[in-house]
C-alpha cells in the first residue's frame, strides 16, 4: 500500500436506505490530498447523500470510512469538522440575516471570559479570511443577506479555508449563480487548490466540473457508475457517460 | 464626517429607534391628554412600573424563544399554574425560599416539557404550547376550584416575609417598584446573552437557518429547549412576584399574556420568522403595551378599546419595520 499516504478519505462499500428507497448500494470512493474530484450524475443519483454521510448529515446503513488511514465513526456535522471535513450546502451553508463575521464563526465562536464572544477578533479574522479568497468585503457586520450569490459562496468557503479544512465538500455551488458570479465561485475554489485543500465539487454542470476538477465519479441510482481522470475523458465523453449511466438497467 | 452621518443614518434606521419614538410620543400623548396628567402622578408610574414589568419579563423569555424560531403561547397557563403550586405550598406553612424556589423550578420543569414535545416530536410549537396552554389552564383551574384564595405573605410577619416582599414587591429607593429594577436585570442578562455570548450567536442561528446551524455543529435542539426553559422559569419568577402583590391566587392569572408577549416582541422588531430581533427592541416593545394599557385606563377609556389600540400599534409597527428593512437593504447596496 504505498499510495495509502496520499489518499485523504476512502468510503467503502456504503449502503444507504430511506425507508424503502435503496439510496446508496454499495459505493466505494476516494480522495487524495489535494485532490479536486468533480461528483456528477442526474437528480437521485445518490450523490447528495452519499456527501451527507461524509459530512455526519446521515449515517451509512453499512460501509466503512478512513479519514487519514484511521477508520472513523461521522456521527454528526460536528465529528466531520473535528476531522477537517467542511460542507459548503446551497443555501444552506449560511443564515442570512446574521452578520458575515457571524457566519463564519457560527458554532464556534472565538470567545474570552465566561463564553462572551471576542467579537473584535471575529471581524477581524473574517476580513482576513475573505482578503485570503481574493474577496473584499465593506464590513464584517453586514448581514450575509444583502451580499450577491457568488459573495455568498465566497463567505462560505473562506469559513472552511479559515479553519483549516482538509476537505471541502460544494454541493452544487454554481446553482442559481450568473455567469459572472460561477467564475468567482470557480476561483475560489482555484484558491483552495493552491492551497493544497481536497475539493468534492458536486454539480449537474458538467462545464463548469470540467474547468477545475482533476477526477470525475458519475453515479446514478446509487451507484458508482464510473471513475475517470481529467485526461481520459471530454466534456462530451462525460456528458455521454452521465446519459449513458442514467438509463442502464440496474 | 462621512462616518458620523452614517451611524446617524443607521441609528435613524434601527428598529429600536423608531419603537423608542413611537413609545416617547405615546407616553407624551398619554401625559397630556389625561385628566389632570394623571398618567405622569408619581402614583400611576409606580402601578405602571410594578404591574407592567410582570408582563415585560415574561415577554422578555418570549422574545428570546421567538429569535430562535419558537413559540410559547402557554405562558400565562404557566404562570397560574406556579402559582398555584405557590398557594399550595404556602398553605403548608413551608420556608418562603424554599417555596420561591420550588415554584420557579416548576415553572422551568413546565417549559421543558414544551421543548421536550416540540423538539423530540418534531411538532411546531405552536400547537405544542396551545395544547399546553389549554392543558394547565384546565388543571389550574380544575383544581383551585376557579375560585381566588387569599396567599397572603404579609400576614406571616416573620422576617422571612418581609425579605421576600422587598424581594418581589419592594421599592428602590422609596419610589422605583422593584419589579420593574428586575425587568431591568432579566433584559440586560438576555441581552448580553443574546447580544456577546456566544449562546446568543446560536439563538439567531437556530431562527434564521436551522439546517445551516446543525451543519455547523451547533446543537440546535439544545438551544431551543434552553429558550423554552428560560421562559419557564420568568413564568415561576413573575408567579412568586404577583403573588407577593396582589396577596392572593386567582386562577385567570395571565389570561390573554401569550399574544400580549408575542405582540411586544413583534412591535420590538422580532421576526415571527425566528433570526431576527434584538434585546433592547423587546424591552421597548413590551413596555409600549404595558404603557398602552395602563394609560388607556387613566385616559377612562373604556376597558375594551385596549385591544383596539394594540390592533393598530401592532400593524403599525409592522408596516413600519417593513418599511425600515427595505430602507437598510438599500443602503446596504
Amino acid at each position: 500500500m504505498e499510495a495509502g499516504n496520499d489518499i485523504l478519505v476512502r468510503m467503502v462499500g456504503i449502503h444507504k436506505w430511506f425507508g424503502r428507497v435503496y439510496a446508496l448500494r454499495g459505493v466505494d470512493f476516494e480522495v487524495r490530498r489535494g485532490e479536486t474530484v468533480g461528483l456528477i450524475g442526474d437528480n437521485g443519483a445518490g450523490k447528495s447523500t452519499l456527501i451527507k454521510i461524509l459530512s455526519g448529515y446521515h449515517q451509512a446503513d453499512q460501509g466503512e470510512i478512513y479519514f487519514e488511514g484511521q477508520k472513523v465513526k461521522i456521527r454528526s456535522p460536528r465529528d466531520a469538522r473535528n476531522l477537517g471535513i467542511e460542507t459548503v450546502y446551497q443555501e444552506q451553508a449560511l443564515a442570512p440575516n446574521l452578520s458575515i463575521a457571524r457566519n463564519i464563526f457560527m458554532g464556534r465562536e472565538p470567545v474570552k471570559k465566561f463564553g462572551l464572544m471576542d467579537r473584535k477578533a471575529m471581524d477581524e479574522e473574517s476580513m482576513k479570511a475573505l482578503a485570503n479568497l481574493g474577496l473584499r468585503l465593506r464590513s464584517p457586520e453586514l448581514p450575509v443577506v444583502t451580499l450577491s450569490g457568488g459573495e455568498r459562496q465566497g463567505v462560505a468557503i473562506a469559513r472552511a479555508l479559515h479553519f483549516k479544512a482538509k476537505l471541502v465538500i460544494l454541493d452544487e455551488p454554481t446553482v442559481a449563480l450568473s455567469v459572472k458570479e460561477v467564475e468567482e465561485v470557480l476561483e475560489f475554489v482555484r484558491q483552495l487548490q493552491r492551497e493544497k485543500v481536497s475539493v468534492v465539487f458536486i454539480t449537474h454542470n458538467l462545464y463548469h466540473a470540467f474547468d477545475i476538477a482533476e477526477r470525475f465519479v458519475v453515479m446514478a441510482r446509487g451507484l458508482k457508475m464510473a471513475d475517470v481522470k481529467k485526461e481520459e475523458t471530454s466534456p462530451q465523453g462525460l456528458s455521454e457517460l452521465v446519459l449513458k449511466s442514467a438509463f442502464v438497467a440496474v | 464626517m462621512q462616518g458620523n452621518a452614517s451611524y446617524l443614518k443607521r441609528f435613524l434606521l434601527s428598529r429600536s429607534t423608531s419603537v423608542l419614538l413611537v413609545l416617547i410620543l405615546i407616553v407624551i400623548f398619554f401625559a397630556v391628554f389625561s385628566p389632570e396628567h394623571r398618567f405622569v402622578d408619581p402614583d400611576n408610574l409606580r402601578v405602571l412600573l410594578s404591574l407592567g414589568a410582570e408582563f415585560s419579563i415574561i415577554a422578555l423569555g418570549v422574545g428570546m424563544l421567538m429569535i430562535c424560531g419558537e413559540f410559547d403561547l402557554s405562558v400565562g397557563s404557566i404562570l397560574a399554574f406556579c402559582s398555584f403550586i405557590f398557594l399550595k405550598l404556602f398553605e403548608l406553612h413551608l420556608s418562603l425560599l424554599f417555596i420561591a424556589v420550588i415554584t420557579i423550578v416548576v415553572g422551568g420543569l413546565l417549559g421543558l416539557l414544551n421543548a421536550l414535545i416540540t423538539v423530540r416530536a418534531g411538532i411546531p410549537s405552536f400547537i405544542t404550547t396551545l395544547g399546553t396552554m389549554m392543558f394547565w389552564r384546565g388543571l389550574t383551574i380544575l383544581l383551585s376550584g376557579g375560585e381566588q384564595t387569599a396567599c397572603d405573605v404579609s400576614a406571616l410577619n416573620t422576617p422571612a416575609a418581609s425579605y421576600f416582599l422587598s424581594f418581589f414587591t419592594g421599592q428602590i429607593g422609596k419610589f422605583l417598584p422593584v419589579q420593574f429594577f428586575w425587568f431591568a436585570i432579566f433584559a440586560i442578562i438576555l441581552g448580553v446573552l443574546l447580544h456577546r455570548h456566544r449562546f446568543g450567536n446560536w439563538v439567531y442561528a437556530t431562527g434564521d437557518n436551522k439546517d445551516a446551524a446543525r451543519a455547523m455543529g451547533i446543537n440546535t435542539d439544545w438551544v431551543k429547549t434552553v429558550c423554552f426553559i428560560v421562559v419557564g422559569l420568568l413564568c415561576g419568577f413573575v408567579a412568586c412576584a404577583q403573588i407577593g402583590r396582589l396577596a392572593c391566587f386567582t386562577s385567570r392569572t395571565g389570561d390573554g399574556w401569550e399574544l400580549k408577549a408575542v405582540a411586544a416582541s413583534v412591535v420590538g422588531g422580532t421576526s415571527l420568522r425566528g433570526g431576527m430581533g434584538n434585546m433592547f427592541g423587546i424591552f421597548l416593545g413590551a413596555t409600549t403595551i404595558s404603557v398602552i394599557e395602563n394609560g388607556l385606563v387613566v385616559l377612562r377609556i373604556p376597558y375594551f378599546w385596549t385591544y383596539v389600540f394594540f390592533g393598530l400599534v401592532i400593524l403599525l409597527s409592522v408596516l413600519s419595520s417593513m418599511y425600515i428593512e427595505r430602507k437598510q437593504m438599500e443602503m446596504h447596496r
